[in-house]
């Protein structure tokens, strides 16, 4: 004690005011360095909105509202036709596909993660599920291409075909004839590629379900499925809400994946099995090639997702509400 | 069941004279349990006595809420944990591992230390586990829940905002709830774990004089640490030391003269 004070006094009084006006100049640094990191945010996105106006105007000005619902796509004709109603179908219905499947089946391995799965099990299932997010979307678009659109082709497609031939309007959703590059295929890899979104997120928000909770449920007599649908996935509901809608928000933009097994063709099929294109893969595979209006309408198209995804974002988040309202919050 | 009305029996009454011996609903025979490894409760011998309410004392650690927990087999919910001896609920022996768990749950209800509403309206909290058991027409329902309201002592809190969230209502209206939930489901034993806790003196005083109605229809065993609870809400209590039952008698016998010299010490307060 008496060491220390000693050391004190040998280095001079110690001047609290000094100090003070050091660490002032220092606290309004980082007050404006976080300030403006975070206004750079904005600036980012409204110049990204900007440019994405000023490059599609040229198309918007020639084709106007038409182009949402015209279907021909001729970007050689003279002059060029572009009409976006090909590539917004194809992205609405990938992505319906893709969340039709992700969303139970990821909600269901999550289920068995927490709820079901022996201890050994679950680190193992975990680890697997994490390796599938972290794989580049091109490796699932090669995948996609040359082995699962050739076995779905030879397999599933011709097994459902003939099931619903002859069935009203289910007979042309699977129509044939089976192909290697289709919405159904695409609407497949997107499934795979979205599903550990759904998955890890449902985890973790499982987890915070407190297990009394859980016990009070089970002790009145709740089987593990009522327990899940009853207590687990209301009182998480936010939170797995917001997974789905993250996996959607990848499965709209989704690109490279897609641009190698959706066939890339704009006319729209009433089948499932038959290629299509989606905006992103649309652009994708033309961009590079492209010049003038036929340029101008791509980025009209990417303009369009730009603001179908905040539709789609603001429309989830308004079903939140609604449900937080019917349950009562 | 019989329709509850309130205040009927004041909280803090304590039976002067011991009730009758009354017919055993629960019957635990050389029970032990373990946590894997771990001895936690050791030959455990006692009845809970039909419509008696049976309180469990001890300090913390004691065995008393993991024997609670033996009742509606909620340890199965958890590996590594285990149950041998014997221990029966009328003539059916509840460590049978093919037991229908479900069945049992409903036969033996629980209440816990934190109330926990479900995530859903009030009425809902009360329709839900009825449901589970019985198909019946929504007039029926309605009925049912308010008749389980009712029994809760919540019914004229609460009959106004049946369909808010069960998670708006107050720490002690929800553990009510709880308790309203539990009773509508029509158990046979139900088991408090600790079940004021968590709640103010006020609430605390309605739960108190809510499981002394219950009994009247129900064999409760409640797990406490505040003796004077015990000594208020219960007929036989059951003092827990280190996982072993030290002493179990009439409440009135345990507090004025227990026969054992840690039990003696652990009411007035000189360890636990």
């Amino acid at each position: 004690m008496a060491v220390q004070s000693d050391v004190m006094e040998a280095a001079g009084p110690y001047d609290r005011a000094k100090a003070l006006s050091a660490f002032k100049l220092g606290d309004l640094t980082f007050y404006w360095i976080t300030r403006v990191s975070a206004i750079s945010v904005l600036l980012i996105l409204g110049g990204i909105i900007l440019s994405l106006i000023v490059g599609a105007w040229p198309a918007m000005k020639e084709y106007g509202f038409a182009f949402l619902w015209t279907q021909r796509w001729a970007p050689s004709a003279d002059p060029p036709v572009l009409g976006a109603l090909g590539p917004i179908y194809g992205t609405l219905i990938t992505s319906i596909i893709a969340m039709l499947i992700a969303i139970p089946v990821g909600i269901g391995i999550a289920v068995f993660l927490t709820e079901l799965c022996p201890q050994v099990l679950r680190r193992p299932i975990g680890i697997a599920i994490e390796l599938l997010a972290g794989i580049p979307s091109i490796i699932y678009g090669m995948w996609g291409f040359f082995v699962l659109g050739p076995f779905l082709a030879n397999t599933f497609q011709p097994f459902m075909i003939r099931i619903f031939e002859g069935v009203p309007v289910l007979g042309a959703v699977f129509a044939g004839p089976p192909s290697y590059l289709s919405l159904f295929n695409a609407a497949l890899i997107l499934a795979i590629m979205v599903l550990p979104f759904i998955t890890a997120i449902s985890v973790d928000v499982f987890k915070t379900v407190p297990p009394v909770l859980k016990e009070a449920a089970y002790g009145m007599g709740c089987t593990t499925w009522e327990v899940v649908r009853s207590v687990v996935i209301p009182y998480t509901r936010v939170g797995v809400i917001g997974g789905v809608m993250l996996a959607l928000g990848r499965a709209l933009g989704e690109t490279m994946a897609v641009t190698f097994i959706i066939g890339n063709s704009f006319r729209i099929s009433s089948s499932i099995f038959a290629p299509g294109t989606t905006i992103s893969a649309a652009i994708a595979s033309e961009f590079a090639e492209s010049d003038g209006l036929h340029q101008s309408g791509l980025i009209l198209l990417g303009l369009l997702l730009f603001v179908l995804t905040f539709f789609v974002l603001a429309g989830a988040r308004l079903m939140l509400m609604r449900l937080e309202k019917k349950a009562g919050k | 069941m019989t329709e509850l009305s309130v205040s009927t029996t004041a909280a803090g009454h304590v039976p002067q004279v011991p009730l009758p011996e009354a017919p055993p609903k629960v019957t635990v025979r050389n029970l032990n349990f373990y946590y894997g490894e771990h001895h936690a409760l050791k030959n455990i011998n006692l009845t809970l006595g039909t419509n008696r309410v049976t309180a469990f004392i001890g300090p913390s650690g004691c065995g008393k809420s993991t024997l609670l927990r033996i009742f509606n087999r909620m340890y199965d919910l958890y590996p590594g944990q285990r149950a041998t001896g014997q221990l029966m609920l009328d003539q059916t022996n509840i460590l049978d591992p093919k037991l229908d768990l479900n069945l049992l749950r409903a036969r033996v209800g629980m209440v816990f230390q934190k109330p926990t509403p479900f995530p859903m309206t009030i009425y809902e909290n009360i329709a839900f586990g009825i449901r589970l058991y019985e198909k019946i027409s929504k007039s029926e329902m309605d009925d049912r829940v308010e008749k389980a309201l009712r029994g809760g002592a919540l019914w004229n809190e609460v009959k106004d905002k049946l369909n808010a969230s069960g998670l708006s209502l107050s720490g002690g209206q929800q553990q009510r709830l709880c308790i309203a939930r539990t009773v509508a489901v029509r158990p046979e034993v139900i088991l408090f774990d600790e079940p004021c806790s968590a709640l103010d003196p006020i609430s605390t005083a309605k739960v108190e004089e809510l499981i002394q109605e219950l009994s009247e229809d129900y064999t409760i065993a409640i797990v406490t640490h505040n003796m004077q609870q015990a000594a208020r809400v219960s007929d036989k209590t059951a003092f827990m030391y280190l996982g072993e039952l030290i002493e179990f008698d009439d409440t009135n016998k345990i507090f004025t003269s227990p026969s054992d010299r840690r039990t003696q010490d652990y009411i007035t307060g000189r360890f636990g």
